[in-house]
């Protein structure tokens, strides 16, 4: 640059200029790497968050199977609900937001705040249901704000519906929603957070079969969540309907029996173990299960002093007093320790080592034979048979005629009860048996105990002459498959025992009812009721009148009829309901006569 | 006042690497924002035109003349920055004064006026290496719009003026060489540290601390979408107005501060490293454009308009591919905004304006 010369020399900040320009250019070109990083190297990632951006899955909601009972009344069925849900995303102030909704819906905002955290790992357009079982009267308000709180929607949904509420809630079962550590569990592959579940009973024992499966619609959107189209939808499979076994009309009647009390009642039919009545009391309303309880509701109804979520009929286990006395008397005829004419004679009280084992009636019976001890529910007898028997001999019956396992029947929870052994005692207990508790377990003391579905079970065992069955609530489903299996043919260890013993009990359990025995109560004109009571008592007589105070028995019943063509069989169990001949028997009465009445009722159609 | 022989020395080639990467802008503003009223498209074109009359215009003065204004300049800007923090219930909003039909922002024409009055205190200014006077007075004379327009709040804006300063003491000479290493390894460590060893939420605390005048709930969310947007867009892109990202609004700030994203999105790899190569050969051609000055005055002028576009571009891309933390910078030349477009504009008037007076006493 000749002319440069007539100026001054800029050379020295022209080099300035020209470091900086290239120290320029050198940013630039790590710019142009980081491009090539994200659209190049990560592109498949960037690209699969782009296409979730512009699409959003959503559910269409499968409608649940119904649950009726064997003459096709709905117990379970759905109806549609309304809720308010929030659109995080759409919140321009969310704290403000919260508060408003709040107040329209008349929630807490600390409630609100607790169901969103909750659901926060959501995307923020999901919608989160904040009120369930809207009112019209809500549903018009949001509505009528749709422009100032866009967040808030009314979105529609099948919701579950139990017509007769609490009366069969323990055979139905309820629904709860599905925690977040079990959608993570693989148990529930397909669920989402927010789904409903079956929890107990046919609900969650037939959960998939009720459950369908969802359908999917893909739309594109934009970001503020509104659609643009739908892409692909995939049409829901609404869930199969079952029916149960269950007659209402007996369920209904035997929930209403036991209002007031604390029991259950279980009603089977002994040729096919199909359960037509399972009650349980106190009892509770599965409606509230699905429209979400509020927490203080929910500790009140887990805190309960009477438990009424606890199904009594399969889980409450009871010594199962002078029931036992069958079993006891098949045990002893099969093992031929007695015989229909052996006698024992009742002075009100016996002696055994050591000590008076009393009967319950306290002038005692005199000399009693077998079918007479039953019908009297000889205390006495049946101490002599239990003494000749032996505790491993008992034991053995006892499970031979299924006591001490689960009947298998088609309801979650099951428990099996006890029947105690010397083996038992060793491994379990970690003590000795004594002989004295071996009297103690004759007459259905001890630590022997039972649920109401096993006495049932029993009991058709012993109606049916030795044939077992497996009790169920499943008619039909659409499907074969889903049916319980059925025990094996010839295979059931009731039969191991000779049919004259049952004959033998039978006619004891006819006398009882028939002949003013203890079972009088039960007596139903016309039907041929056999039956045998129980009153299992909680602490020994000597001691309740050291105490000064009466502590009532648990009161049991069960019995089958007709005797020699057996249709039903109805156990029933009352806490504390006092003497099994008392409380138990009349509620049983009515069962039987229920049941006769609907029979001998010629079909309409 | 202009003779034919200034003419002939305008840098026609400049001129048209200027419109032609505005033009581009326009072009990515219409695929940002046409499904939106506002025809912000058509605005911007109007604000390309009246800039390019402003340059022209600008080059009927020469620049000796405007720097001994430039004092009154800086004054007029000043007073006016602080009136709007005074009253800015009346007359402004944030950095923008509202006029009748259009809204002004006067901290971007505050930096034509700081790189006017930094050449004037330059212009003399022959010592090897700068003087502790002279860094106080220029620091000063930057410090004051800086706190004006970081109060405003508009932090990003603020920043921008930085580089000038930078650029006159680099200029002038900072005596320690090591300064500028430190300074660029101070970078490079906050990029690293940005990308590598800070989590997410720190960064958003960070950003939520450091930058409070943004939306701090929206930051993260903002330079995912936009990572999306660009990442997505591979090496071919989506197409013209066919992001997914830009065109159902998940990018934020479309057509103004993220339109280096649109780019990534529909144009792809193939489609930045265009637009960054027309930079590049754009800002050359104004560095280089120091060597035709005449004297010291001129370099510094060129210097400091080069400096200043330079710093927005690196730092608007760096921040919207996420590896620098969101300020509100704009892509100079290709993001909407009249008052960026015409500072942008004046500051190449006065390149232009040094080069085709290069030859003395015409």
């Amino acid at each position: 640059m000749e002319k440069n010369r007539f100026y001054e020399d800029l050379s020295l900040i022209l080099s300035r200029t020209h470091k900086a320009s290239i120290v320029i250019g050198l940013l630039l070109l790590l710019l142009v790497f980081f491009c090539w990083k994200i659209q190049i190297l990560d592109h498949k990632k960037y690209w699969t968050q782009a296409e979730a951006n512009r699409t959003r899955e959503s559910v269409i909601l499968a409608p649940r199977g119904l649950i009726t009972d064997r003459n096709d009344v709905i117990l379970a069925e759905n109806t549609a609900s309304f809720k308010a849900s929030i659109i995080r995303e759409n919140c321009r102030d969310y704290d403000q937001s919260l508060a408003q909704v709040g107040r329209l819906l008349e929630i807490s905002p600390e409630d609100l705040k607790t169901r969103i955290t909750k659901y926060e790992s959501l995307p923020l357009f999901r919608p989160i249901v904040v009120k369930d079982n809207l009112d019209l009267k809500d549903v018009s308000r949001i509505e009528s704000r749709r422009l100032e709180l866009p967040e808030l929607i009314v979105e529609t949904d099948p919701r579950r519906y139990y017509a007769f509420g609490s009366l069969a809630a323990h055979v139905i079962g309820y629904m709860q929603e599905l925690s977040a550590p079990e959608l993570k569990s693989e148990a529930y592959p397909d669920r989402s957070l927010g789904d409903m579940v079956g929890r107990t009973g046919v609900e969650k024992q037939y959960e998939s079969i009720l459950v369908g499966a969802d359908g999917r619609r893909l739309e594109i959107v934009d970001s503020q969540g509104r659609g643009r189209g739908e892409t692909s939808r995939s049409e829901p499979t609404p869930g199969r309907d079952i029916q149960l076994s269950l007659d209402f009309d007996l369920q209904r009647k035997a929930t209403q029996l036991l209002e007031g009390r604390e029991g259950a009642i279980v009603i089977l039919d002994p040729r096919s173990g199909e359960m037509l009545a399972l009650a349980s009391f106190p009892t509770y309303d599965p409606n509230k299960f699905v429209t979400r309880f509020s927490p203080q509701e929910w500790m009140d109804l887990i805190n309960r002093e009477d438990h009424p979520l606890e199904n009594r009929a399969i889980r409450g286990l009871y010594a199962p007093g002078s029931i036992f006395k069958l079993t006891m008397a098949l045990g002893a005829l099969n093992a031929g320790v007695i015989t229909e004419q052996t006698s024992f004679f009742c002075a009100g009280s016996v002696h055994f080592y050591g000590r008076a084992f009393n009967c319950w009636q306290r002038g005692g019976h005199g000399a009693l034979t077998l079918t007479d001890a039953i019908r009297h529910s000889c205390n006495v007898y049946f101490y002599n048979v239990g003494r000749r028997l032996g505790i491993d001999r008992i034991a053995e019956s006892a499970l031979m005629l299924g006591l001490g396992e689960k009947t298998g029947i088609d309801l979650p929870g099951e428990k099996e009860g006890l029947v105690p052994t010397v083996e038992w005692s060793r491994s379990v207990r970690k003590s000795d048996w004594y002989p004295g508790e071996t009297i103690s377990v004759s007459i259905g003391q001890g630590p022997l105990v039972v649920t109401p579905i096993q006495i049932a079970v029993h009991t058709a065992l012993v109606a049916n002459r030795g044939r077992g069955v497996i009790p169920r609530l499943l008619l039909t489903s659409g499907s074969s498959q889903d049916r319980p299996a059925t025990k094996a043919a010839g295979g059931t260890p009731g039969e191991k025992i000779r049919p004259d013993c049952f004959e033998t009990v039978i006619r004891g359990m006819w006398k009882s009812v028939n002949q003013e025995g203890t079972g009088r109560g039960a007596k139903v004109d016309g039907f041929d009721v056999c039956g045998k009571t129980g009153s299992t008592q909680l602490i020994s007589r000597e001691r309740a009148e050291k105490l000064g105070k009466e502590i009532k028995t648990h009161s049991w019943f069960t019995g089958f009829a007709p005797r020699d063509n057996p249709q039903v069989v109805v156990t029933v169990l009352v806490e504390y309901g006092g003497m099994g001949g008392a409380t138990a028997a009349p509620l049983a009465k009515e069962l039987f006569a229920l049941y006769k009445e609907k029979n001998d009722r010629p079909a309409i159609d | 006042m202009i003779d034919r022989r200034l003419i002939e020395n305008i840098d026609w080639f400049l001129i048209g690497l200027l419109v032609l990467n505005s033009l581009l802008g326009v072009v990515v503003i219409y695929s940002a924002s046409h499904y939106v009223p506002g025809n912000y498209h058509w605005r911007q074109l109007i604000f390309l035109g009246a800039s390019l009359l402003a340059l022209l215009i600008i080059l009927l003065i020469d620049y000796k003349v405007l720097m001994t204004f430039s004092f009154y300049f800086y004054g007029a800007v000043v007073f006016v920055l602080l009136l709007m923090l005074l009253f800015s219930r009346f007359i402004s909003k944030g950095s923008w004064i509202r006029l009748r039909y259009f809204q002004i922002q006067p901290s971007e024409l505050a930096k034509i006026a700081i790189i006017l009055v930094l050449a004037q205190l330059f212009a003399e200014y022959k010592r090897s290496h700068v003087s502790g006077a002279a860094v106080v007075a220029s620091s000063g004379l930057v410090a004051l719009p800086f706190l004006l327009v970081a109060l405003q709040p508009d932090l990003g804006t603020a920043v921008s003026f930085l580089p000038l300063l930078l650029g006159s003491l680099i200029l002038a000479g900072l005596r320690r060489r090591a300064m500028i290493w430190i300074l660029i390894l101070a970078i490079f460590a906050g990029i690293a540290g940005w990308n590598f060893y800070l989590k997410d939420y720190q960064k958003n605390r960070l950003a939520t601390v450091v930058f409070p005048s943004r939306d701090p709930q929206g930051s993260g969310y903002h330079i995912l979408q936009s990572k999306i947007a660009i990442g997505s867009g591979g090496f071919l892109g989506k197409g013209f107005a066919r992001g997914s990202q830009s065109q159902l609004k998940f990018l934020p700030a479309r057509h103004t501060d993220f339109v280096f994203s649109v780019i990534g999105e529909e144009f792809g790899f193939l489609g930045v490293v265009g637009v960054l190569l027309l930079y590049y050969l754009f800002l050359w051609r104004l560095f280089r454009s120091a060597a035709k000055s005449r004297d010291r005055a001129g370099v510094y002028i060129t210097f400091m308009v080069s400096l200043m576009i330079a710093f927005q571009l690196l730092v608007n891309v760096a921040m919207v591919i996420g590896i620098f933390p969101i300020v509100g910078i704009p892509l100079p030349l290709i993001s909407y905004g009249g008052s960026s477009l015409l500072a942008n504009f004046l500051g190449v008037g006065l390149v232009l304006n040094v080069k085709m007076r290069r030859f003395a006493n015409i």
